[in-house]
This record gives C-alpha cells, sequence and structure tokens, in this order.
C-alpha cells in the first residue's frame, strides 16, 4: 500500500482497548484520564479531529441471515472492544499514523487502527475494475 | 433484551469485508447498491445521521513503544468495512435497523454499539465512573 496515498474523505481512528486501565491507582489514573483529555482537546481545537465519541462497553452483535441472531453485550472484560473513534480531517496516511502514534491508550495495551473513509463501496470499485480489464481483453 | 434508553444514538459497526466472497459481481453489486439505498434510507427518515464504508488498506498502531503494522488484515472477515452512526433512543430500534443489513445473508456482522456522552473523557468524569466501574 502507497504510504502516502490521500483520502479526500479523511481518516477513521478506531481505538482498541481492554480493561487494563482499571488496575491503576487513583494517581496514575488521573495521570492517565488527564492525558487523554489534553490529546482529544489538543485534536479538536487544532481541527485534526472533526469528530469522535466514546463507545459503552454494552451492545449486541447481530447475525446470520435476517439477522437471526441477536447476541447480547456486555462484552467479555478480558476481551479488546472498540472503545471509541475519531475522524480525522487530514490529507495523508502518515499524518494520521503520526496522530494515533500520540494516543495514551497504546500505554496501556491499547491498539489504534487507522482506516481511509472512502465513499464509494470496495466491492463495486472492484467490478469496475473487472469490467475494465475485459474491455481491454477484448480491445 | 436490553432496551435502556440512551441520548446519544448508536454505532453500528459492520465487521466482515469478504461477504462477496463466491458471489457473482451482478450479485455483488445488487447487494452493494441494497447497501446504499439502505443508508440513504435512514438518512431521509432522520435514523441515521452519518456513515461510511472503509478503505481495505489500514494500518495498526499498538504497544509502548508505538509499533506501525501494515494492512490489509489478517481476517478479512473479521475486518470492520463501514459504520453507521444512528439517532434512535433505544437498543431494541438500533438492532431492529442491524437486522436490514443486506450482508447479513452472507456472512457480515453488525455489531451494534451504544455512544456513549459527547466528551467521555473528561477527568472529573471518566474518574468518577472508573472508581464507580472499580468498586
Amino acid at each position: 500500500m502507497n504510504a502516502m496515498e490521500m483520502s479526500n474523505e479523511g481518516y477513521l481512528l478506531l481505538l482498541h482497548v481492554n480493561e487494563s486501565w482499571r488496575e491503576l491507582g487513583r494517581e496514575e489514573l488521573e495521570k492517565y484520564v488527564t492525558q487523554n483529555h489534553a490529546w482529544l482537546e489538543h485534536l479538536m481545537t487544532s481541527g485534526k479531529a472533526k469528530g469522535g465519541q466514546a463507545l459503552a462497553r454494552s451492545g449486541a452483535i447481530v447475525s446470520g441471515k435476517n439477522g437471526r441472531s441477536v447476541t447480547d453485550g456486555p462484552f467479555a472484560e478480558s476481551k479488546e472492544v472498540v472503545g471509541g473513534y475519531l475522524l480525522l480531517n487530514v490529507e495523508t496516511f502518515e499524518e494520521a499514523v503520526a496522530i494515533a502514534k500520540g494516543c495514551p491508550t497504546l500505554a496501556h495495551g491499547g491498539k489504534v487502527e487507522v482506516r481511509p473513509l472512502t465513499n464509494e463501496c470496495l466491492s463495486t470499485k472492484r467490478l469496475e475494475e473487472l469490467k475494465r480489464e475485459e474491455e481491454l481483453a477484448t480491445a | 433484551m436490553n432496551t435502556s434508553k440512551t441520548q446519544n444514538g448508536f454505532m453500528l459497526l459492520f465487521v466482515g469485508m469478504d461477504w462477496h466472497k463466491g458471489l457473482s459481481p451482478e450479485q455483488t453489486q445488487k447487494i452493494s447498491e441494497d447497501w446504499m439505498n439502505w443508508f440513504k434510507g435512514l438518512m431521509a427518515e432522520g435514523k441515521a445521521v452519518a456513515g461510511h464504508p472503509l478503505g481495505f488498506e489500514g494500518k495498526s498502531v499498538s504497544g509502548k513503544n508505538r509499533a506501525v503494522t501494515d494492512g490489509p488484515f489478517a481476517e478479512a472477515k473479521e475486518a470492520i468495512g463501514g459504520y453507521f452512526m444512528l439517532d434512535v433512543a433505544t437498543m431494541d430500534e438500533a438492532v431492529e435497523i442491524a437486522r436490514q443489513c443486506p450482508g447479513l445473508p452472507f456472512g457480515a456482522k453488525v455489531e451494534v454499539r451504544p455512544v456513549l456522552g459527547e466528551c467521555p473523557l473528561k477527568p472529573e468524569n471518566t474518574v468518577e465512573e472508573a472508581l464507580v466501574g472499580a468498586k
């Protein structure tokens, strides 16, 4: 993948978290929370982030034909879940990754997934590629 | 079923980027269109307020040394392919919407998650919540 690839739509950071912060003492926790707040505040005020929210640990997973299976949350404490997201208003993958590296949850077992937002459906795009290949082959 | 109310809406995370595997290009296109029309309908009704497909490429940052790992992801069936933000009041309603996802018959999964307050990481809030949670 081209790391410098541009995304006009921006990037999404998915913050994967576990529950290891629950083991922190009051002082450490306060420090962690303050770091998180400062990181978010900086991204919002500088305009690098245009939105973001935290997700509750509860939830449901819907799967199967016609959604016949609905599994209720909350998710197991040991399990890593997406605990929040941030929409970034930056132009390059590298800038998005640089921001992800500053996430304070990384020091506590967290993981940040950096994904380009697209406006076109990937399968539709693939179909167009296949059609183009066919055209070239028959030309 | 959890019917608790939330002021902040719900996020649908679409899990699985390989649902079109084994389908013909025409079937794939049909389902993609159904998916897009489903989203447009929810937007028109005011039930969805935002949404995006995600590119398959990506990177993960993890660990104290901030290691960067390249995508694409090892398990396409576990990768998140997109999201909707829903402005509905109950979990039941959000799950009902999730059950309409056109990818479900082909193995896609939808994670339905309540969104917490606008700035949940405010120091005063989170410390209190964390301490309550730790008891």
